[in-house]
C-alpha cells in the first residue's frame, strides 16, 4: 500500500499548503503550482503562459541575480515547466538550504512585477523563439502535435494552440501583457504549495506563514470550461524532415481522471505499449512493416487525446499500418484483454506506483505528485486512490472503453511524410495547415 | 539595486555548509565463476535496482565492424533460454518490470528496476538472456533491420549528425570515434557468426560484475546470483583491463581549429560541437576539471550559458561537458542557435575558452560558487536505488577506488584558482578545436569567413 504522510493547511491568503516529511535523505523538495496554464492565454497571444515562466527565473525584486546562480550555488537542482492546465516551479535542495528556495518562490510569487524589465522580457522571447526551434522546428516529426491538436479542437478551444506558442503571437506579445498576465494568474489564491523531505512539519509550516503570508491574495479565477469537442474522421498530411514515414491515429477521450480515463491508458499499453503490446507484437515482430510503435492516453483538464503512433518500416506505407491498426482496434472492442493480460497489467501499475514514490522532488517526484493530486483533485493523498483507478479496470470496462472512444472510422489520421513524398501518406489527405 | 521592498527580505538567507556524503559501503563477493557480486543496501523503498555490467563496450567493435557490440547487445533479450523476444518481455511484465540493456563505449549492461520481493525470479530472467540468447539468425536479421531502420532516420537528426561528426573528427580510427548503431556498410557487413564470437568474447562472467541496490541483503543477493549466474561460463576469458582496442588515439597536438560544415538545408537553427580531446576519468585533476567546467559551461549559470543564452538570446541553453571515458574523453561546447548567430556563437565560445585560459581567469567569487554549487548539491546524486547502482557502475568501469565519492566534496574544496587556471591551460585548446556545425550550408557559410578558419564540408558516413 502507498502511503504518503502529510499535512495540507491553507494560509490567510488562500495558499495551499502541503508538507510531507520524509528523513530518509539530507534533502528538501519545494515545489509550486499556479493553476495556469496555455488554456488560459488569449487566441491572439498564445505562448504567454510558458514565456511568463522563462521570466520568472530571471529575478524578483530582492534577488535582481535571477533564480539559477544562488539556488545552484546552494546545491539546488531547479527547473519549471508550463502545460496546457498548469505551471510549475520546483528546487531540490540539501535540507539547510530549505529556507532560501521557499525565500526565493515567495519572492517570485509577491514582489515579481518590478523586476520585469523590457530587456529580460525581448531577450526571453527571444530564448522562447530557439526552443521553439530546437524542440519542434528543427526536430523530426517536431510539428506533428501542433497539427494534431490544431485539427482536433476548435480555433476557439483553449487546447486548439501549442503551449509553445505561435511565433507571431510572441513577437506581437508586449511587457504589458506579461504583467497582466502576472497581475491577473500569479498569485496565492490560484497556487499550491508542497515542501517534502527532511525537515519538520511545523518549521515547514512556520516558513510558509513568514514568508508567503503577506503576498496579498489575488481576485478570483474564473475556470476555463470548453464545449466537448467528438471524434470524427479526417486525414492530414505533413511534409517535413524525415526519412520514414509516420501515421498519428487520435481521438478525444476523457479529460484526466474522469471515467474511462484510467481504462484508456490501459488500452494504449494493452495494444501498442512495449513488446508485450499486440501491435508490437504483430507489426514489428512478426509482419516487421513498421520501426516504432506507441499508444498514449494524454488526459488534461477539459479532455484528454487517445494518440497511437505508428513509423513504417523502409517501403512499407501508411495505408498497410493504418489497416492493422484498425483491426486490433476492432478486436479490443470485441472482446477485451486476455486473464494473462489482465495479470500484467495489474503488476505493472502496482511496481509503477511504487516506483514512483522513490524520490522527493523535481519533475515526477513526491512533492510534484502531492501539488498534481492537490490541484486536479483537491486531495493531495490520492495515491492508492489512483492506483485504485487501474486495479479496478476489469476486460469488460476496457472492451467498453475502447469501443465508446476509439472508433476506428471516426479517428483524425495525420500522415508526416518526407518531402515530395505525398504518396507515402493516406489517400485523399489534406495538406496541413501550420499556424505561424 | 533594488529600490523598494521590505528590508527583512532584502538579504536571501544564508544556503547552510555541504551536506557530507558517505557512499553506503560495498559488500563485494566473487561466483566460482569469476563474476563479481557487489550489494549496497538501501531500505528507502521496497525497491531493488540491479546492472549487470560487463567492460566491453562498442569501443571494442572491430574495425569495419562497427556496430556490431551494440547489435550483440540487442540481440541478448531478443530471444533466450527457449523464450522469444516477446515472452521474455511477458515474463519480466508478470513481475512488474522489463529489461533494460544498455551499450557504452566502454560498458555494456543488463538490469532492471524491480519490486524486492521479485528480484530473484527478475534476477534468474536477466541471468538466462546473459547464459542462453538464442543469437538466431531470424531475431539477427529483424534486429539488423530495424537498426538501419534506426539509422537512416537519424539522418534527419540534427543533434545525432553532430555527435557522429564530432566523434568521428575527434577520436578518428580509435574505437572511441564511432557510437553504437555503427554505418549501414557496416551493419549490413556483419554476419551472424561475428555476433556469436563477439558474444562468446566478450559477454562472459570474468569481465562482468553484478550491482545490486535497494532493499535486498548481500547474503540473498549472493544466494541468488549463485543459483542463476554459476553455470554461466565463458569460454574467452580475456584480462578485465588488458584491452588491445583498434585504433590510436589521434595526436591531439598537431591538430589546428577547424569548421566541419554538415549541409541541413533550410534548417532554422545551427547545431554546435565545439572541442577536442579530453582526460581519462582517471585524470589526476579530476576535481580542479569539475571545478573549471562548473564556472566555465556545465551550468545554467555559467559563463557560456550567460553568455549565449541569458545576454544574446540565440539559444535554448548551452553547455560544456566533459565527458569522461576510460581512455580519453572529450571535452566541449554543445549547443544549438539560430541560424544568423552561427558564426557569432562560435567565435564567442572559442574566446571563452582562451579567457578562462588566463585573460578572464576564474575569479575568486566564480570559484566559490562553482564549489559550492559542487560541493552542496553532491548529496542529491545519491537518492535513490538507481543512483547507488549507476555511482558503482562508474567505479567497476573506470577501475576507481571505493572512496572516489567520500572524497568529492574534500577534493573539490581543496581546488584553489592557481588549480583551475593549470587545469585550463592543460585540457582547454582553443587552438585546436574541432567546431561542428550542423545547419544550412548556403545560408550561412559567409558567417565563417570572419573566423579565419579552414572550413570543411562533410557527411557523416551512416
Amino acid at each position: 500500500m502507498i502511503h504518503v504522510p502529510f499535512v495540507k493547511r491553507t494560509l490567510s491568503n488562500g495558499l495551499q499548503v502541503i508538507v510531507h516529511e520524509d528523513h530518509h535523505t539530507p534533502l528538501v523538495a519545494v515545489s509550486v503550482w499556479y493553476h495556469t496554464g496555455s488554456k488560459n492565454e488569449r487566441p491572439d497571444r498564445t505562448g504567454l503562459a510558458h514565456l511568463f515562466e522563462h521570466l520568472m527565473f530571471e529575478g524578483a525584486l530582492h534577488q535582481p541575480r535571477g533564480y539559477f546562480e544562488p539556488l545552484q550555488e546552494a546545491g539546488a537542482l531547479l527547473n519549471g515547466s508550463t502545460n496546457a492546465d498548469r505551471t510549475n516551479y520546483w528546487e531540490v535542495v540539501p535540507k539547510d538550504a530549505a529556507r532560501l528556495a521557499l525565500w526565493m518562490e515567495a519572492d517570485r510569487m509577491g514582489w515579481m512585477s518590478d523586476a520585469l524589465t523590457e530587456a529580460r522580457f525581448n531577450t526571453q522571447r527571444d530564448v522562447v523563439l530557439n526552443e521553439r526551434r530546437q524542440n519542434y522546428e528543427n526536430r523530426p516529426y517536431g510539428l506533428a502535435s501542433f497539427v494534431t491538436m490544431a485539427a482536433m479542437y476548435p480555433p476557439d478551444h483553449p487546447y486548439h494552440w501549442p503551449t509553445i506558442g505561435h511565433p507571431s503571437d510572441l513577437r506581437a506579445t508586449s511587457l504589458d501583457d506579461a504583467k497582466a498576465f502576472l497581475a491577473r494568474y500569479y498569485h496565492p489564491g490560484n497556487a499550491s504549495l508542497s515542501i517534502a523531505g527532511d525537515i519538520d512539519t511545523e518549521q515547514a509550516f512556520d516558513l510558509a506563514a513568514e514568508l508567503f503570508e503577506e503576498i496579498p491574495r489575488g481576485a478570483e479565477i474564473e475556470r476555463v470550461t470548453a464545449p466537448s469537442v467528438h471524434a470524427r474522421a479526417r486525414r492530414i498530411v505533413l511534409e517535413d524532415r524525415v526519412e520514414l514515414p509516420r501515421l498519428y491515429l487520435a481521438w478525444p477521450t476523457p479529460g484526466i481522471f474522469e471515467p474511462g480515463d484510467a481504462d484508456l491508458d490501459l488500452v494504449g499499453d494493452l495494444i501498442a505499449n512495449g513488446r508485450t503490446s499486440r501491435l508490437y507484437a504483430r507489426l514489428i515482430h512478426s509482419e516487421r512493416i513498421a520501426t516504432e510503435i506507441s499508444a498514449q492516453q494524454a488526459s488534461r483538464e477539459l479532455s484528454g487525446v487517445f494518440q497511437i503512433v505508428a513509423t513504417a518500416a523502409p517501403g512499407r506505407s501508411l495505408a498497410e499500418l493504418d489497416a492493422a491498426i484498425r483491426e486490433a482496434l476492432t478486436e479490443v472492442g470485441a472482446g477485451g484483454p486476455t486473464p494473462d493480460e489482465v495479470e500484467r497489467s495489474r503488476a505493472e501499475a502496482e511496481a509503477a506506483f511504487v516506483f514512483r514514490v522513490q524520490t522527493l522532488g523535481g519533475s515526477g517526484g513526491k512533492a510534484d505528485q502531492l501539488n498534481a493530486y492537490n490541484v486536479y483533485l483537491g486531495r493531495p493523498d490520492s495515491f492508492a486512490a489512483d492506483l485504485q483507478r487501474y486495479l479496478d479496470t476489469t476486460a469488460d470496462s476496457l472492451t467498453a472503453a475502447a469501443r465508446r472512444w476509439l472508433d476506428p472510422d471516426a479517428a483524425l489520421a495525420l500522415c508526416v511524410v518526407p518531402h515530395g513524398r505525398l504518396d507515402l501518406g493516406l489517400p485523399d489527405s489534406d495538406p496541413a495547415q501550420l499556424e505561424n | 539595486m533594488p529600490l523598494s521592498g521590505r528590508s527583512s527580505r532584502f538579504t536571501p538567507p544564508e544556503a547552510g555548509a555541504a551536506t557530507p556524503v558517505r557512499f553506503p559501503p560495498i559488500a563485494r563477493g566473487e561466483l566460482s565463476n569469476g563474476l563479481r557480486v557487489w550489494t549496497i543496501r538501501h531500505d528507502v523503498a521496497p525497491v531493488v535496482n540491479v546492472a549487470l555490467v560487463l567492460t566491453k563496450g562498442t569501443a571494442d567493435d572491430p574495425p569495419d565492424r562497427h556496430g556490431l557490440a551494440g547489435l550483440t547487445a540487442d540481440l541478448l533479450d531478443e530471444g533466450a533460454a527457449g523464450r522469444n523476444a516477446i515472452q521474455i518481455a511477458e515474463a519480466m511484465s508478470r513481475l512488474g518490470t522489463h529489461l533494460d540493456v544498455g551499450i557504452g563505449a566502454d560498458l555494456m549492461s543488463i538490469g532492471f528496476t524491480s519490486i524486492a520481493r521479485v528480484f530473484p525470479a527478475a534476477l534468474e530472467l536477466a541471468a538466462s538472456v546473459v547464459k542462453q540468447p538464442h543469437l538466431s539468425d531470424d531475431d539477427f536479421k529483424r534486429i539488423r533491420e530495424l537498426r538501419l531502420s534506426r539509422l537512416r532516420q537519424l539522418r534527419q537528426s540534427a543533434a545525432a549528425l553532430g555527435e557522429r561528426t564530432f566523434l568521428n573528427a575527434v577520436f578518428g580510427s580509435h574505437g572511441y570515434g564511432h557510437g553504437a548503431l555503427g554505418t549501414t556498410g557496416s551493419l549490413e557487413t556483419i554476419t551472424l557468426d561475428e555476433v556469436r564470437a563477439w558474444y562468446e568474447r566478450s559477454v562472459c562472467p570474468s569481465l562482468a560484475t553484478l550491482i545490486v541496490s535497494g532493499d535486498v541483503t548481500h547474503a540473498e543477493v549472493m544466494s541468488v546470483a549463485a543459483r542463476v549466474l554459476s553455470s554461466w561460463t565463458g569460454r574467452h576469458a580475456a584480462a578485465r583491463s588488458a584491452d588491445a582496442r583498434d585504433g590510436r588515439l589521434p595526436d591531439s597536438e598537431r591538430a589546428a581549429s577547424r569548421i566541419l560544415l554538415v549541409d541541413r538545408p533550410g534548417a532554422p537553427q545551427a547545431e554546435l560541437r565545439i572541442g577536442h580531446l579530453g582526460p581519462s576519468r582517471r585524470t589526476p585533476a579530476y576535481h580542479a576539471l569539475v571545478t573549471m567546467n562548473a564556472a566555465l559551461g556545465g551550468q545554467f549559470s555559467s559563463r557560456i550559458n550567460r553568455h549565449l543564452r541569458e545576454a544574446k538570446g540565440w539559444t535554448y541553453g548551452a553547455r560544456t561537458l566533459l565527458d569522461f571515458r576510460r581512455d580519453s574523453g572529450t571535452f566541449a561546447c554543445e549547443t544549438s542557435v539560430q541560424a544568423d548567430a552561427a558564426g557569432l556563437a562560435v567565435a564567442d565560445v572559442l574566446n571563452e575558452f582562451r579567457a578562462i585560459r588566463g585573460p578572464r581567469p576564474i575569479s575568486a567569487e566564480e570559484l566559490d560558487r562553482a564549489k559550492r554549487s559542487l560541493t552542496r548539491g553532491y548529496v542529491r546524486l545519491f537518492e535513490t536505488a538507481s543512483n547507488l547502482t549507476n555511482a558503482a557502475t562508474q567505479l567497476a568501469t573506470f577501475d576507481l577506488p571505493d572512496d572516489t565519492f567520500d572524497c568529492f566534496v574534500p577534493g573539490v574544496e581543496s581546488v584553489g584558482e592557481a588549480d583551475v587556471l593549470e587545469a585550463a591551460a592543460a585540457f582547454v585548446h582553443p587552438e585546436r578545436c574541432v567546431a561542428v556545425v550542423v545547419g544550412d550550408a548556403a545560408g550561412f557559410r559567409g558567417r565563417f569567413v570572419d573566423l579565419g578558419l579552414p572550413i570543411e564540408d562533410v557527411s557523416p558516413e551512416m
